[in-house]
């Protein structure tokens, strides 16, 4: 075993303290450490969801239809905002000559005291949604926290699976070369070239009904996600194998698993990592496209995809409906980034020896 | 390297015949026909209509006669949804557009991308590493469902600067093509811009560029010469599906700017399962796939030197 | 860059002055502009502009207007109608329009070998139609044989021409509604000379020949389709529109803001999100449409086989609730599935009552909802359909106790599962009536109608619809009333949920001659710039 200490080419000069060395490293990145701060709370709402002091994500309530967030009791800001909607049809029925709209105003003005009336009876109206409401009326808050369960899950999920086999689908290709790289390449290819979403409808309807369908869900996802990756190892590798620090260890003796994971592998780190923080979000958003195709969270259920779709429906007049969950997912993603890029400098084979 | 490129085309040949061929099996086996819709057919009207397509015959002789049709007559049949056309005929009229969008956007990526991931990982660590970053994962976190319709907003219904859809030849003209290729390009000016920081960095760090560095080469030749060329390899390889997925077309900009585009029939003929269409376009986007994939086979080779091809 | 853009939005702005160009956006790219193969709703918009049948609908009430036909009479037993068509009325090559163009339409529009899709609607009313659809050549026989037997199938179909302008057409029953259904697209003449000389290119630019108010100038597929007012058209005096472009923009968001950046002047669909704004807009247009929103039961399926279970679910929806906060659009709540059509009535359904339903539930066996088994709602995906259905959801679940899940699929599948498998328990559906008549609701419940997704069967059903047709008015409404009594009130094969409305984005007060009208048609002939 080499033990120079001067050799950056070699990383096996501390073995034992690979983590702890990139740990120590880690927690010096100040922008790091906040990405892992975050990720880390937002796992700890999520997995808390359950016992916080949240409306139930389900319950509409069609009194408090598409209300702003505020800090208010959603009676009080349901008034204002009926109120807001009468002066407007008042002003085009008195002033712009539209009469037509008069049986516009009537049903106003009846909904107004039908809520003016429920107003102490019915306790909802003592609710506070910081985050708004849908149109349902269901509380924003709750739901962004439950969506972001189903969406972390699956950036994680599918990150984790797209980086697995196409690290070992890519390694292999790019290492061997020749026919099993042309085959394994020539599948990616294929596999690039079948119609997904037929894939998916096909898979749907194959599956019995009631089966789990966020198992079916991950499949769909792992099926194509390490497509990109496996490509994107396999250039690094071909690049790499070559090199003199390679030639060195396979002179030293070590087997092809050993020179592939020990040495190709963690140069390529840097890659992967970037390349899997960049596809989290592609795979948090495909959900909302399989869920287009029925695949994913049925309704009530939402996720952060599907609630970011529909907030873009209604952006003119509901911003909040768009801007709570896209600003919830994009600091998580914001975080998972830096997060990466913090990891990536910390695993860094060569920036460890000028630690 | 010519043996290399030319086993690597004729290795295209096969891959192609197992996509058509998976592919073709694979829609017939989707649920529903082209041909159900909310009001039944009664049942004679469906068979005349499937006699006309020959859908009534077995599958396989379905297949025979469609890649008969394909490879010799390079005819890939009439559209199932779109009566009047050939698949040919629609793929020749809406693939041009989709390219040439595509080519500006990916232009427009590249070059702001390249330049944005280089000047940050030069200057790691400071602003102009943290601003180009932020906007890049902002890039790839915010979906092109919201960036489109948000520039839209802005644009065309707040500012009234430009029209809020039409293409090229409408009567607004060529400034028509700004929202969508600029919408269009940023993912993909994210991820390069994210890729080529990365790699930039990692290049920087080896040995050959601190060799070059102690030969004493001033650090213009340095970056230029050695750290970029390094430097674009997990890039290229990006490229190779990101070329064939942009210029095939992206249907929500297709969607959002009413383009006349590749990317939204690719979509809408699944759905449709209006199996010609879909077939035609699967082989349309399979070949430029593959073939770019192939290209960046060969760029490797050109971009880097260590790589040897047996 | 600012100064181009300002002229740029000046010769814009001009251009929207010119008079009389007219602009719509169609919803999507027309799956054929040939008459014997399109449609739907948008084909139809088309059709209208480039062609004319015998009749065409009145723009207020939809009901026929002398089209290429001056005048017509019905034989006293109502099996025959013959039609005067006018001289005047030429092609857009100069041709006559004659009875024989009309009788070698329909029979290209029936001939097996074209595969046309509304072939039924012609053999909905007229003799032999069906026959002659359906020949499929019998492999025992020679070619000459078949080819025969199709001949004599073909001249066996009840359209004559008398003469060159005197159209005899015999029908298979005396139908009331079928002087208004000869203004559908499936009635259309076409012209044999140009179909023989070009086959199907015969309805691309350059080629094409039409009888309508407008000829066909351009058709960039996926983009637009522009036609231009046609000379030789027998009322080209009348005619105001001097081009109509069609834009095929699917998005309805995107087709509402190039509404509002006034870049175009029709537009129908509205984006629901934004209702409560665009509802209050002096160019919103809304009107009752024949067409209903329902639920269908699968009556082949627990729980919901049992016809107390079903009148439970269906008495405890809040729909006023629905169309009020959730459709928003004026749609009308419906416990029936015909919309008003008078003379016809409609008899009275089960309306929301939650004490009645809970009793209906208990009876059932399933007191407040224990023990009822899992029910799952399927529909396919849209933003609208969503809403509905997790608002029936949730009234489920406070009303009656019961949980059930909502599953959503893509069209295809939806069709699928729901109209041939008949794989689901509840599943949404929509009907738009094809003609005035509550024929054309009360006809897909019949036991072995295709339309028959929920698999309802009952004898006493089926024999008052197939019966009605031989009936005079008003004994015909009293035995069609009678019919949907039994589908809605004592049967609940569906749940009815609200009438539908046609929603359209047209400034009248810049366009005259666009009137709502039942059937949501608006012939192009009669628009014109005030």
């Amino acid at each position: 075993m080499a033990t120079n200490a001067v050799n950056e080419f070699n990383q096996q000069v501390k073995p034992v303290s690979l983590w702890a060395d990139a740990w120590k490293r880690l927690r010096k990145n100040r922008m790091s450490l906040f990405g892992l701060w975050v990720v880390g709370i937002y796992f700890l709402v999520a997995l808390a969801a359950p016992i916080l002091p949240l409306y139930d994500y389900t319950e509409q309530n069609l009194n408090h239809v598409n209300l702003p967030p505020s800090l208010k009791p959603a009676g009080v800001v349901a008034v204002a905002q009926e109120q807001k909607a009468i002066d407007q049809i008042t002003d085009l029925v008195k002033n712009q000559g539209r009469a037509d709209l008069q049986p516009n105003l009537d049903q106003k003005i009846a909904e107004m005291a039908q809520l003016q009336a429920s107003l102490a009876a019915d306790p909802t109206s003592n609710n506070v949604y910081i985050f708004g409401t849908d149109y349902l009326g269901r509380d924003m808050l709750s739901r962004v926290i439950y969506g972001g369960r189903i969406s972390m899950m699956i950036g994680l999920v599918g990150t984790i699976t797209a980086v697995l086999v196409g690290i070992i689908i890519g390694a292999i290709a790019g290492y061997a070369g020749g026919r099993l790289d042309n085959f394994l390449m020539r599948f990616v290819d294929i596999m690039y070239g079948l119609p997904y979403m037929l894939i998916v409808i096909i898979l749907m309807s194959m599956v019995p009904q009631g089966t789990n369908s966020t198992v079916v869900l991950f499949v769909a996802i792992a099926l194509v996600s390490w497509l990109t990756i496996a490509r994107v190892v396999r250039g690094q590798i071909i690049s790499l194998k070559n090199s003199e620090f390679v030639e060195a260890a396979r002179s030293m003796g070590a087997g092809t698993g050993r020179i592939i994971f020990r040495h190709l592998l963690p140069n390529t780190l840097g890659v992967i990592i970037i390349f899997s923080t960049l596809q989290m979000p592609s795979f948090i958003m495909n959900e909302s496209f399989l869920s287009f195709l029925g695949l994913g969270v049925s309704a009530p259920a939402a996720s952060w995809g599907t609630l970011v779709s529909e907030g873009v429906q209604g952006m003119e007049l509901y911003p909040w409906r768009l801007l709570v969950p896209a600003i919830a997912m994009t600091l998580f993603l914001f975080a998972m980034n830096f997060l990466g890029d913090g990891l990536r400098d910390a695993l860094d084979p060569q920036s460890k020896n000028r630690a | 390297m010519m043996k290399f490129i030319i086993r690597r085309l004729l290795s295209l040949i096969p891959t192609m015949f197992i996509i058509i061929t998976l592919s073709f099996f694979l829609i017939h086996i989707a649920p529903g026909g082209p041909f159900s819709g909310e009001k039944k057919l009664p049942p004679h009207v469906l068979a005349n209509i499937l006699k006309k397509y020959h859908m009534d015959e077995p599958l396989g002789a379905q297949y025979l006669r469609y890649l008969n049709d394909v490879i010799l007559h390079f005819d890939l049949g009439p559209s199932y949804r779109y009566e009047d056309q050939s698949v040919n005929g629609l793929i020749s009229a809406t693939m041009p557009r989709s390219i040439f969008l595509g080519f500006v956007s990916l232009l427009l990526s590249v070059a702001l991308g390249g330049a944005a991931g280089i000047i940050s990982a030069l200057r790691q660590n400071k602003w102009q590493d943290y601003l180009s970053m932020s906007v890049a994962v902002i890039g790839i976190s915010v979906p092109l469902f919201v960036i489109g319709p948000v520039i839209q907003l802005i644009f065309a219904m707040q500012l009234h600067w430009l029209p809020v859809t039409g293409w090229i030849n409408s009567r607004a003209g060529w400034v028509t093509l700004i929202m969508p290729a600029v919408t269009l390009a940023f993912p993909y000016f994210a991820y390069i811009a994210r890729l080529s920081r990365g790699s930039v960095l990692e290049v920087l760090r080896s040995d050959y560029i601190r060799t070059a560095r102690a030969k004493g080469l001033k650090e213009s030749v340095v970056i230029g010469k050695h750290v970029l060329k390094g430097a674009m390899l997990p890039v290229v390889s990006y490229l190779g599906p990101a070329f064939a997925g942009i210029i095939t077309g992206s249907i929500v900009v297709e969607t959002v700017f009413q383009i006349p585009g590749v990317g939204r029939i690719f979509v809408q003929s699944a759905l449709n399962r209006d199996y010609t269409l879909i077939m035609g376009d699967i082989i349309t986007y399979s070949a430029v796939l593959v073939f770019a994939n192939f290209l960046v086979d060969v760029i490797y080779g050109f971009l880097d030197p260590r790589i040897a091809y047996k | 860059m600012k100064r181009v853009l300002i002229i740029l939005f000046a010769l814009m702005a001009v251009g929207g002055l010119v008079a009389q160009d007219f602009i719509m956006n169609n919803n999507t790219e027309p799956q054929s502009l040939d008459p014997s193969l399109i449609q739907g709703v948008p084909e139809h918009h088309i059709y209208m502009s480039l062609f004319e049948g015998l009749v065409i609908n009145d723009p207020k009430t939809a009901h026929a207007l002398p089209g290429v036909a001056e005048k017509w009479s019905t034989s006293p037993d109502g099996m025959t109608l013959t039609f005067n068509l006018r001289h005047n009325a030429k092609w857009s090559d100069g041709h006559p329009v004659t009875a024989q163009d009309f009788v070698y339409g329909w029979l290209r529009t029936l001939d097996p070998d074209t595969g046309a899709q509304y072939a039924y609607m012609i053999g909905m009313v007229v003799k032999g139609a069906n026959d002659f659809n359906s020949f499929a050549p019998d492999k025992n026989k020679s070619d000459a044989d078949n080819k025969a037997a199709k001949e004599a199938l073909r001249a066996a179909v009840g359209v004559v021409a008398k003469d060159n302008y005197t159209l005899v057409v015999t029908l298979s029953s005396p139908a009331p509604y079928a002087i208004d259904m000869m203004a559908h697209y499936a009635f259309s003449p076409e012209p044999k000379w140009a179909i023989d000389k070009y086959g199907s290119e015969w309805i691309k630019p350059g080629k094409f020949i039409g009888d309508g108010p407008f000829v066909l100038k351009e058709w960039a597929p996926q983009d637009h389709i522009k036609v231009v007012k046609s000379n030789t058209y027998w009322d080209a005096r009348n005619v105001h529109l001097k081009s109509i472009t069609f834009l095929p923009i699917e998005d309805n968001k995107v087709a509402y803001n190039k509404f509002e950046n006034g870049e175009i002047d029709w537009d129908y669909g509205v984006p629901l999100d934004l209702l409560d704004q665009i509802k209050l807009r002096a160019d919103y247009q809304v009107a009752p449409e024949v067409g209903t929103y329902y639920f269908i039961f699968n009556t082949k399926r627990a729980p919901v086989d049992n016809v107390l279970v079903r009148k439970a679910l269906s008495m405890a929806v809040d729909k006023k609730t629905l169309v009020d906060k959730i459709t928003k659009g004026g749609q009308v709540v419906a416990d029936t599935i015909t919309p008003d059509m008078p003379p016809y009535k409609a008899p009275a359904g089960n309306p929301y009552n939650v004490a009645e339903a809970k009793k209906l539930l208990a009876q059932a066996g399933y007191p407040d909802g224990k023990g009822f088994p899992p029910l799952t709602i399927i529909y396919n995906t849209s933003d609208a359909h969503k809403k509905i259905c997790e608002y029936v959801q949730a009234q489920w679940k406070d009303n009656l106790g019961i949980d059930v899940s909502l599953q959503n699929v893509e069209w295809k599948t939806f069709l699928a599962q729901r109209s041939q498998q008949h794989d689901f328990q509840v599943a949404r559906a929509g009907w738009i009536g094809d003609y005035l008549d509550p024929q054309t609701f009360l006809d897909m419940f019949e036991s072995d109608s295709g339309n028959n997704d929920g698999q309802y069967t009952n004898a006493k059903y089926d024999n008052l619809v197939k019966n009605d047709l031989k009936e005079k008015s008003p004994q015909r409404e009293k035995t069609m009333a009678e019919a949907e009594k039994m589908l809605i009130h004592d049967d609940q094969a569906i749940m009815p949920i609200y009438f539908y409305v046609s929603q359209s984005m047209i400034d009248t007060r810049k366009w005259g001659g666009w009137f709502n009208n039942p059937l949501d048609i608006h012939n192009w002939k009669f628009i014109y710039k005030k």
